[in-house]
C-alpha cells in the first residue's frame, strides 16, 4: 500500500457517495468542456487566422463591393496573395437544410487561404475542369451524405439571368481543412460560372481575402487597404478573419460572457456540494483521523490526505466529464462549432486540479487541526 | 515512585486539569513517575483517575498544563504538534481497547500504515508485515478484513501495528477490555513476550487484576496520585 492507494481507498469507502459526487462532478465538467469547446470552436473563430484579412463593405458586409478593387489590392507590395468570394446562401431539398456557396477564382482562393482550407492542388485541379463543379467541405459533405461525383442541387435566393433559382453543381473533391476547428460546413464553386449566370450584381465580390507578406502588420496593412478607398463610393473595411468571425457571433450575444456564467454557476454549485460532502466524511472519520495521528501522521500528511482524496474526486468524476464530451463533439461534429482542443483539455485540467484542492481545503483544514483527545472523548 | 537501572520514562511535577465550561477539574498535581527501559508497568485505578490522561501525555497525545515528560532523551512537553507526531511514528506503538483498525484496509495494510511514514521501500514494508504478522499468529491472514476477524484476532492486528515500526515504548489502552478470557491471555502472553524478548517497554491501563498480573509491577492511580505499587 501506498499513500496514494490510502487517498483512493478513503475516497472509495462510501462508494454511492463517491459515485454521486464524482457524477456531479463529470456533468459539470462536461458542461464546462461543451461550452468551452463551443466557445474555442465558435465557428471556426479559435482556429480563424489573425493573419487572414478580409476586406469588406463597410457600409455592411451583405453589400457588394465592385471586383475592380481586386489590382488595387493586389498591387499593394505587402499583399502576398488576394482571392475574391462571392458568397451564396441556399438550401438543398428543405428549406431548413441552409448551405453556402462561396464562389471563388480557384487559383486565388488556393493562394490567399488554400493552406487553411486544405485546398490541394489535385482539388484546385478539379474544381478548374468545368464550371457546375463544387468543392464541398468535410463537416458539410458528412452531415449531408454527399460523396465525390454527386450531383447536387442549390436553391438560393440569388436569382440566375434565366429568373431561376436553382442551381445545379457536381461534387469535385471534398476539402479536409486544416485541423478540426477549421470551418468546412460550406462548398467552394467557382467565380466565374455563378457570376456569369446571376441576374444581378455582376462583377461584384463579397470580400477579398488576403494574405499579407511575412513579418507585415495585419493591422497597418488593414489600415492602408481600408485607406486606398476611403473616397470611393463603396469604402472598405478590412479585419482579419478572426476580428470578423468574433464581432459576428457578438452580433447575437456576447457568447464567452454567458458560457461564463454558465460555466461559473454550475461549478460554484458543485463546489458548494463537494465541500459540504467532504465536510461531511471527514467529520464521520474524525475516530479515525485521530487513530492516525496516534500513529504518527502529521497535520500536514492529513491535509495531503484529505486534499489527495478531494483530488481524487475531482479527477475520476473530471475525466469522466470531459470524456463525454469528447465523445459528443465527435459526435456532433464541428457544424455546431464545437472543438475540443489541447487548449480546452489543458483549461480543464488545470480547473479539475483547482477546484479539487478548493474543495479539499476547509475539510482537509478541519481535519489537520483536530485534536486527537478531543475526537476519542467523543466517540 | 521507584527508579532502576536505566531511567527512561520521568514525569516529574506534572499538572494536568480539564476545564468543563466554567469549571476546572484538576487530574494531575504535580504528578511524579519514574520507569526503567525494558519494564512492564500496569497502571490500574477507578475511573476517572487519570489513567487514560496519563496514557494520553507519555504518548504525546496530550501535553501538560505544567511539568516535565521526558521519555528517553525526548522532553515531550516541550515538542511542538509536528515534532511530536514524529516521535509518535518513530518511538511509540499503541494498543487500544476497541482495536480502532480502518475498515477499508486488510490486516496487512492496517499493521503497514505505520511503516507508510518511513523511508522503506513496498518490498521492505512487507517483508516487516509478514514477520509481525507471523510473530502474533496470524500468518496467512494478510488480506483479511477486520469486520471478519474475531476480537482476539483484531486485537492482534493492533499489536502487530504497534509492533511494525520497532518503537521502545508499547502503550496499551485497556488492550484486553473488549476480549473474553481466552483472547484476552493470549493478547497479554503476547504483550509479556514483547516485554520480555524484545525488552519493549510495555505500559498498561487496565481495570482487570487478572491482566496487571502479567506486569513486572503494578501501579495504583487514584484522584491523580499514585497509591500504591506492587512488584513482582
Amino acid at each position: 500500500m501506498t499513500l496514494l492507494e490510502l487517498m483512493r481507498r478513503n475516497a472509495w469507502r462510501k462508494r454511492l457517495r463517491a459515485v454521486l459526487l464524482m457524477f456531479s462532478v463529470g456533468v459539470a465538467f462536461l458542461i464546462y468542456a461543451l461550452t468551452a469547446s463551443f466557445t474555442a470552436g465558435s465557428q471556426g473563430a479559435a482556429d480563424a487566422s489573425d493573419n487572414l484579412l478580409g476586406v469588406f463593405n463597410k457600409a455592411g458586409r451583405g453589400l457588394p463591393l465592385p471586383l475592380a478593387y481586386l489590382n488595387r489590392i493586389a498591387a499593394e507590395s505587402d499583399v502576398a496573395a488576394v482571392a475574391y468570394t462571392a458568397r451564396m446562401r441556399g438550401f438543398v431539398e428543405v428549406e431548413k437544410n441552409v448551405v453556402v456557396v462561396s464562389a471563388a477564382d480557384p487559383r486565388a482562393i488556393a493562394a490567399a487561404s488554400g493552406e487553411e482550407l486544405g485546398l490541394t492542388p489535385d482539388l484546385i485541379a478539379a474544381l478548374e475542369k468545368g464550371g457546375d463543379r463544387v468543392l464541398v467541405g468535410r463537416a458539410l459533405a458528412e452531415a449531408q451524405g454527399w460523396s465525390v461525383g454527386q450531383r447536387i442541387g442549390v436553391t438560393s435566393q440569388l436569382m440566375k439571368a434565366d429568373g431561376s433559382r436553382n442551381w445545379s453543381f457536381t461534387i469535385a473533391g471534398i476539402f479536409e481543412g486544416a485541423n478540426a476547428g477549421t470551418d468546412t460546413y460550406f462548398m467552394l464553386a467557382r467565380y466565374d460560372a455563378i457570376n456569369a449566370a446571376r441576374a444581378r450584381d455582376k462583377d461584384t465580390v463579397d470580400a477579398f481575402v488576403m494574405r499579407p507578406r511575412a513579418g507585415v502588420s495585419s493591422g497597418v496593412l488593414a489600415a492602408r487597404i481600408d485607406a486606398l478607398f476611403a473616397n470611393s463610393a463603396a469604402q472598405t473595411k478590412t479585419q482579419s478573419e478572426k476580428q470578423f468571425l468574433e464581432a459576428f457571433l457578438r452580433q447575437y450575444a456576447d457568447i464567452g460572457l454567458i458560457v461564463g456564467l454558465v460555466v461559473a454557476a454550475a461549478f460554484v454549485t458543485i463546489l458548494m456540494i463537494s465541500v459540504n460532502t467532504m465536510l461531511f466524511a471527514i467529520r464521520e472519520r474524525r475516530f479515525e483521523i485521530a487513530v492516525m495521528k496516534v500513529l504518527g501522521f502529521s497535520g500536514e500528511r492529513i491535509v495531503a490526505l484529505v486534499l489527495g482524496e478531494t483530488l481524487f474526486i475531482f479527477a475520476v468524476g473530471g475525466a469522466g466529464g470531459l470524456i463525454l464530451a469528447k465523445l459528443a463533439t465527435l459526435v456532433i461534429g464541428p457544424e455546431f462549432g464545437l472543438v475540443f482542443g489541447l487548449l480546452v483539455l489543458l483549461k480543464s485540467a488545470a480547473i479539475i486540479a483547482g477546484l479539487g484542492l478548493l474543495t479539499g481545503l476547509l475539510p482537509a483544514f478541519s481535519a489537520m487541526r483536530l485534536p486527537i483527545v478531543h475526537a476519542f472523548r467523543t466517540r | 515512585m521507584t527508579d532502576t537501572t536505566e531511567q527512561y520514562i520521568a514525569l516529574a511535577g506534572v499538572r494536568k486539569a480539564f476545564r468543563i465550561g466554567v469549571e476546572t477539574i484538576p487530574i494531575f498535581s504535580g504528578l511524579d513517575l519514574s520507569i526503567p527501559r525494558g519494564d512492564f508497568v500496569a497502571v490500574m485505578g477507578p475511573s476517572g483517575s487519570g489513567k487514560s490522561t496519563l496514557l494520553n501525555m507519555l504518548g504525546g497525545i496530550d501535553r501538560p498544563d505544567a511539568g516535565e515528560i521526558r521519555i528517553g532523551r525526548s522532553r515531550l512537553e516541550q515538542m511542538g504538534e509536528a515534532a511530536r507526531a514524529a516521535w509518535r511514528a518513530h518511538s511509540m506503538g499503541i494498543v487500544f481497547q476497541f482495536y480502532n483498525l480502518l475498515p477499508m484496509l486488510n490486516a496487512a495494510e492496517n499493521i503497514e500504515l505505520p511503516l507508510l511514514l518511513k523511508p522503506l521501500g513496498r518490498r521492505e514494508r512487507r517483508a516487516r508485515v509478514d514477520t509481525v504478522m507471523e510473530l502474533v499468529g496470524l500468518a496467512g491472514r494478510q488480506r483479511q478484513f477486520p469486520s471478519s476477524m474475531s476480537g482476539g484476532q483484531q486485537q492482534r492486528v493492533g499489536i502487530a501495528r504497534a509492533i511494525v515500526a520497532d518503537p521502545d515504548l508499547i502503550l496499551c489502552d485497556e488492550p484486553t477490555g473488549d476480549l473474553d478470557r481466552t483472547s484476552a491471555n493470549d493478547i497479554l502472553e503476547m504483550l509479556s513476550f514483547l516485554n520480555r524478548e524484545l525488552g519493549k517497554t510495555v505500559i498498561m491501563v487496565t481495570h482487570d487484576p487478572e491482566a496487571a498480573a502479567y506486569a513486572r509491577r503494578t501501579l495504583h492511580l487514584n484522584k491523580g496520585e499514585f497509591t500504591e505499587g506492587t512488584s513482582r
